[in-house]
């Protein structure tokens, strides 16, 4: 049934959308291909289904079909499952019973507890009322004076303090009653869980008792309507094969018959081909025959021309043999030759290799040579530049020792002088004031090198004042000094200079940071194309005097250059200085007058200036400058270290300075007062001649009279008549 | 020629067994027996690797010889060693299960292997220990007992169940004295010394445990009850607590039947606080009140947490707000059992309201709260809300007939409850009936469900053939 729902149901899924399912007995063979490979699909699909054993479109009538035992299992299933429950429920009643029952109890419990505890606190505050009455009483008890008084108190105490005890016992009797019943409880629970735990375990049993017996039955149920489904299934399968084979047996037969039939068909048709065949075959010999002696006698022809040709080819194979010969001695001379070539071309290389070595060696020692010459000259320079050192501080030390001597003898003379001056004429002594005095260490005749920017500096300036020198009808002197100040090869003008600093600074700007331009915009004027020349020359590397100088001429020459290429070479010579001058003043002062001047020279002088230094000419010129510039530039330092050398010429002159510090009129006057002083001398000595003899008589006289003091006062005196005392005053000295 | 040899293999074994068994007790038996033995034969002498064989099971204890010999000698070794070889010979040694089966079947009547993994070794390994650990008597037993079982068992114990811990003996004996003599002051000195086994050592060296199973108290005691045999002291709280911190593989921790109460239950829950691993925790038929219940709320959200059991303790309203507060934000709950307890209506609303958010909790059971009506109403909203719970349980309770119809209406709604228990919950058969009726249609969608799942994978699978 399933099979056949498979075959009728499987055809229409695939075929649907498709328009035109491919026949198997169509003409085209790509379609019957198609065909194939969907039956082959087709199948596979069917047996993966069913080896699945469910398949949507199979499952209902599997449902159908299987029903029987599927209702058996579900029935069964539910059964048990009812069963199952059932039994649960049944044990699980007793746990749940056990459970309500203690929540019961502890509800109970809670309510006693409550009750208990109620009741407690009523009876302890009754008592406690007692007790404090029974306490108030002892105080009366105690102002109880009278003996039986006293006594029926006590009594009444006792008797109360008796019912208070009664009555706490009572309640005690009454809690261990109500413990008891507890404990009687307890034991009762007890018995009743151990009575519910056989009930479980007896349920249990049972349960499981049935639970067997009940699984057992349905499963041989089960096994039962398994078992009659599968014989059915049998039974109808093998009926349903037993027809297939039936089918299959009598299409089989009708397959033989056709066979048959066909076998027949086709013999019939082979004899007739047969004879067909032969009468064909017999029509074509004759036929081919004929061809053959056509064949035949066209053979013997070629044949013919075949002889022909192999003769003509032997003559040509022997002429080619010839040449061959004459080639190969040809090719022997050749070889000769060639080889003896060969040889000369060995010998000429192994020449070549002999002299490029003997070369490279010589190369070699030349160059050691060249090292240790050079190494030599180097440790030539080194000692030289040594000595030179060495001479020079030699020479200065020397120098410094003569001159100091020199200058200690010339101080000395010419303290001398200012002694003789101050204390032997009395006459104010002027302190001489020469160059050489100041003058320590050797003289260097050393030529001030400006710096460019300075050179700039000085060259606006004067520019400036000469000018205001020129207008104000100029002082010689003060244009001496600007020009002593200032003094520019004799080629080129101060103004000259100027004008062309001043197109520089105008024109390359672009040489000048941006950042620096920012900072001179509130400079004044002046100031500010100083400081962008100053940059510009940073920029060229121009750093002084003669690099301007060279800069100015490079340009001067550059100009004329163009000049002379483009205009009359003279008349720009004359007009050079002229428009200089003019330019100068127009660039300075840049007032609108000035101007006017400026365009009326031009326009007197078909405006050369514009002609012989255009402003866009700059650039260029500053291009070719910068790279002629280079060049010399890097000489510049051994011409220095030439230059340094010391010029003496003024040596002689200084020392003669110096020997001749006291002039010749001093010295004439130093003459005659020598012959004076010596005069004066001799006076003096005869005069201390003098004085010495006057102090020995006066010695004489002084010694002359102690002898005499010395006799007037002897005892001798005394002892004569008259004494030489009396005598002496008497006689009055 | 072979066929001789098996069959005196077959002859051969049984005596030499004897031999082992009463060593040349009496040979004339032996000999008797030869004699009268038909197919005897002075010829045929067993083999030596037979020979050996017996001497490496004979000698087993002194020079175990298993993993050298070729896999059908070490099964017949396997097969005939002793059971009574001691554990440090046999422990590391032999893996062999019909070994341990052996060892097993011959020392407890009961074994359901299932229930260790299937491995007869670890059932051996663990109830060995339990029975060291059950019957361990601090003071008197020498703990070296439990220490030098520790290094052999410690690879295969994952699960310890242990229903008994005794008191220290010696001083059980004063204490009867004492209580003789005066039952009021013994109690301070008692708590000091009646502390049980300390399991900080166990644990530590158990690194595999995962599942623990304790309840403090003794069985059999007969006529000798004490209520002191029965003390879970603070101390041993705290040694307890303590072993938790050693053990980050424990899933499963049970403590029943052992008078846990409020600051127990807080020093423990302290210790397990954000435990790496802990899955179950049961603490059912214990003293817990509202305060442990709180700290039972705060440890369901800082763990991973999934079965939790507090049956029969004494939770109070309170308490149930705390545990439904944590519910409301939790997401690993699936089981909470809060039976026996006396949540009333106001813990029942709790928990019913954090089931509203709640969509992880699979099953709850209430029975036995003295709930009634409100919590039902709730129950019928949440019913119709949640469709994650399968189980509720409100047996015991006192819901109402009309509390029953509104759990009824709650029913009619929902497609995922299979099981709601409400025995003796005085909801009216009517009602009981028809919510069983729609439980029964939601097994089948339930089990029709079951059944989808592995028919879509057995589909699957020869597909990918």
């Amino acid at each position: 049934m399933s099979r056949a729902a498979l075959a009728e149901g499987e055809p229409e899924g695939p075929g649907e959308p498709r328009a035109r399912r491919p026949s198997l007995n169509s003409e085209e063979q790509e379609e019957r291909i198609a065909a194939r490979r969907l039956r082959i699909a087709a199948r596979l699909e069917a047996k993966r289904r069913e080896a699945l054993g469910e398949d949507p479109d199979a499952k209902k009538a599997e449902a159908e079909e299987l029903s029987r035992s599927h209702k058996q299992i579900e029935e069964s299933r539910q059964r048990l499952a009812k069963l199952l429950n059932d039994g649960t429920q049944l044990v699980t009643n007793i746990q749940v019973a056990a459970d309500a029952r203690e929540t019961q109890r502890r509800a109970e419990e809670d309510e006693l507890k409550r009750q208990r505890i109620e009741k407690l606190e009523n009876e302890s505050k009754t008592n406690q009322d007692k007790f404090e009455e029974i306490t108030s009483k002892w105080g009366s008890a105690k102002e109880k004076t009278i003996p039986q008084d006293l006594w029926d108190v006590l009594n009444q105490q006792q008797q109360q303090c008796a019912l208070l005890i009664e009555e706490k016992n009572k309640l005690i009797s009454e809690l261990q009653q109500e413990l008891k019943s507890k404990d009687d409880q307890y034991v009762k629970d007890l018995k009743k869980q151990s009575d519910d735990i056989n009930l479980l375990v007896e349920r249990m049993e049972e349960q499981i008792r049935n639970l067997m017996k009940t699984y057992r039955r349905e499963l041989t149920q089960i096994e039962k309507a398994f078992e009659l489904e599968r014989r059915e299934q049998l039974s109808s399968n093998k009926k349903k094969w037993e027809q297939a084979m039936q089918a299959h047996n009598a299409q089989e037969l009708e397959n033989l018959i056709t066979r048959m039939q066909k076998v027949e068909e086709y013999e019939k048709q082979l004899n007739q081909l047969r004879v067909q065949d032969a009468e064909e075959y017999t029509t074509i010999k004759i036929q081919l025959e004929n061809d053959v002696q056509i064949l035949e006698q066209q053979l013997q022809q070629m044949k013919a021309i075949y002889q022909l040709n192999q003769e003509k080819l032997e003559y040509n194979f022997q002429v080619l043999k010839k040449r061959d010969e004459e080639n190969t001695i040809i090719k022997s001379q050749q070889k000769r030759k060639l080889n003896r070539l060969h040889d000369v071309l060995n010998a000429l290389r192994m020449k070549l290799a002999k002299q490029i070595k003997q070369f490279q060696e010589e190369n070699q020692t030349l160059t050691a040579d060249y090292k240790r010459i050079v190494e030599q000259y180097k440790d030539l320079q080194r000692t030289m530049r040594h000595f030179a050192v060495v001479d020079a501080q030699k020479f200065l030390e020397v120098w410094l020792m003569n001159e100091e001597e020199a200058k200690g003898l010339m101080w000395k003379a010419l303290e001398a002088d200012r002694i003789i001056h101050t204390q032997q004429l009395g006459l104010p002594w002027v302190e001489p004031d020469y160059w050489f005095l100041d003058n320590v260490g050797p003289i260097v005749h050393r030529k001030a090198i400006r710096s460019a920017s300075k050179l700039a500096q000085e060259v606006m300036a004067l520019t400036e004042s000469s000018q205001q020198e020129e207008e104000e009808g100029a002082v010689e002197e003060g244009r001496k000094e600007a020009g002593e100040e200032v003094k520019p090869p004799r080629h080129i003008s101060v103004k000259s200079v100027k004008h062309i600093l001043e197109l520089l600074c105008d024109e390359s700007g672009f040489l000048i940071e941006s950042k620096l331009l920012g900072l001179l915009q509130p400079l004044e004027r002046h100031e500010r194309s100083l400081m962008r020349l100053d940059a510009i020359f940073a920029a060229l590397d121009i750093d002084n005097e003669d690099d301007v100088y060279a800069l100015v001429d490079f340009f001067l020459k550059f100009k004329a250059q163009q000049v002379g290429s483009s205009q009359g070479k003279e008349w720009a010579e004359e007009q050079v200085p002229e428009e200089l001058a003019v330019d100068a003043a127009d660039s300075d002062e840049g007032s609108a007058a000035l101007q006017e001047e400026g365009t009326a020279h031009q326009s007197s002088a078909a405006s050369p200036s514009s002609v012989l230094f255009h402003p866009d000419d700059v650039l260029k010129a500053l291009k070719a400058f910068v790279l002629d510039f280079q060049k010399p530039r890097d000489k510049r330092p051994q011409l220095k270290k030439v230059l340094e050398e010391r010029d003496d010429s003024k040596d002689s002159e200084y020392w003669e300075a110096l020997a001749h510090v006291i002039p010749e009129p001093k010295l004439k006057v130093w003459d005659a007062l020598e012959a004076a002083l010596e005069k004066y001398y001799s006076v003096l000595s005869q005069r201390s001649k003098l004085l010495t003899d006057l102090d020995g008589l006066q010695q004489q006289n002084t010694e002359l009279h102690m002898l005499l003091h010395q006799y007037l006062t002897s005892k001798v005196n005394e002892e004569l008549l008259i004494p030489p005392t009396h005598v002496i005053e008497l006689m009055p000295p | 020629m072979q066929e001789p040899v098996s069959g005196d293999t077959n002859m051969a074994s049984p005596p030499l067994k004897t031999s082992a068994a009463n060593p040349a007790a009496n040979p004339r038996r032996m000999r008797r027996i030869i004699a009268e033995d038909p197919e005897w034969s002075l010829a045929i002498v067993p083999h030596l690797s037979e020979l050996c064989l017996q001497h490496i099971i004979s000698n087993f204890e002194k020079n175990p010889i298993v993993d050298r010999l070729l896999p059908e000698h070490q099964r017949k070794v396997l097969d005939r060693i002793s059971t009574g070889l001691p554990l440090i010979v046999t422990a590391n040694l032999i893996s062999d299960e019909g070994y341990w089966k052996r060892c097993c079947t011959e020392r407890w009547a009961v074994c359901d292997v299932s229930r260790y993994g299937g491995s007869w070794k670890r059932m051996f390994f663990e109830r060995h220990l339990e029975s060291i650990l059950k019957y361990f008597i601090p003071n008197t037993t020498d703990p070296n007992q439990v220490l030098e079982v520790i290094p052999l068992c410690k690879e295969y114990v994952r699960k310890l169940e242990i229903d008994q811990f005794l008191p220290p003996v010696k001083l059980d004996q004063n204490k009867e004295e004492d209580d003789m003599s005066d039952s009021g002051s013994d109690v301070g000195v008692d708590e000091l010394c009646m502390h049980h086994y300390d399991l900080g050592v166990l644990t530590a060296a158990l690194s595999h445990l995962e599942e623990l199973h304790l309840t403090y108290g003794v069985k059999d005691c007969g006529m000798n009850f004490e209520w002191s045999l029965f003390d879970f002291t603070y101390q041993d709280c705290c040694s307890l607590a303590n072993a938790f911190k050693k053990c980050h593989a424990l899933k499963v921790f049970k403590l029943c039947r052992s008078k846990v109460d409020d600051e127990k239950t807080r020093v423990l829950i302290r210790n397990l606080l954000d435990h790496p691993c802990l899955v179950e925790l049961d603490l059912s038929h214990n003293l817990i009140r509202d305060r442990g219940a709180r700290a039972i709320g705060k440890l369901i959200n800082r763990s991973k947490l999934e079965i939790l059991n507090l049956c029969n303790n004494r939770i109070r309203a309170p308490g149930a707000q705390a545990i439904a507060h944590a519910l409301g934000k939790n997401s690993t709950l699936t089981s909470l059992n809060l039976r026996i307890n006396c949540i009333e209506d106001e813990g029942g609303q709790a928990i019913g309201h954090a089931l509203l958010t709640n969509a992880t909790l699979t099953s709850i059971h209430l029975g036995g709260n003295e709930l009634s009506e409100p919590t039902a109403t709730l129950f019928s909203q949440v019913l119709a809300q949640n469709t994650a719970l399968t189980s509720i349980n409100l047996a015991c309770n006192h819901i109402g007939l009309d509390g029953g119809k509104q759990l009824l209406e709650g029913m009619s709604d929902n497609k995922t409850v299979t099981e709601f228990d409400l025995r003796l919950a005085e909801v009216g058969q009517e009602s009981e009936y028809l919510i069983n009726q729609a439980l029964k249609a939601n097994q089948e969608i339930a089990r029709l469900k079951t059944l989808c799942q592995p028919n879509s994978l057995e589909e699957k699978s020869p597909d990918l053939d």
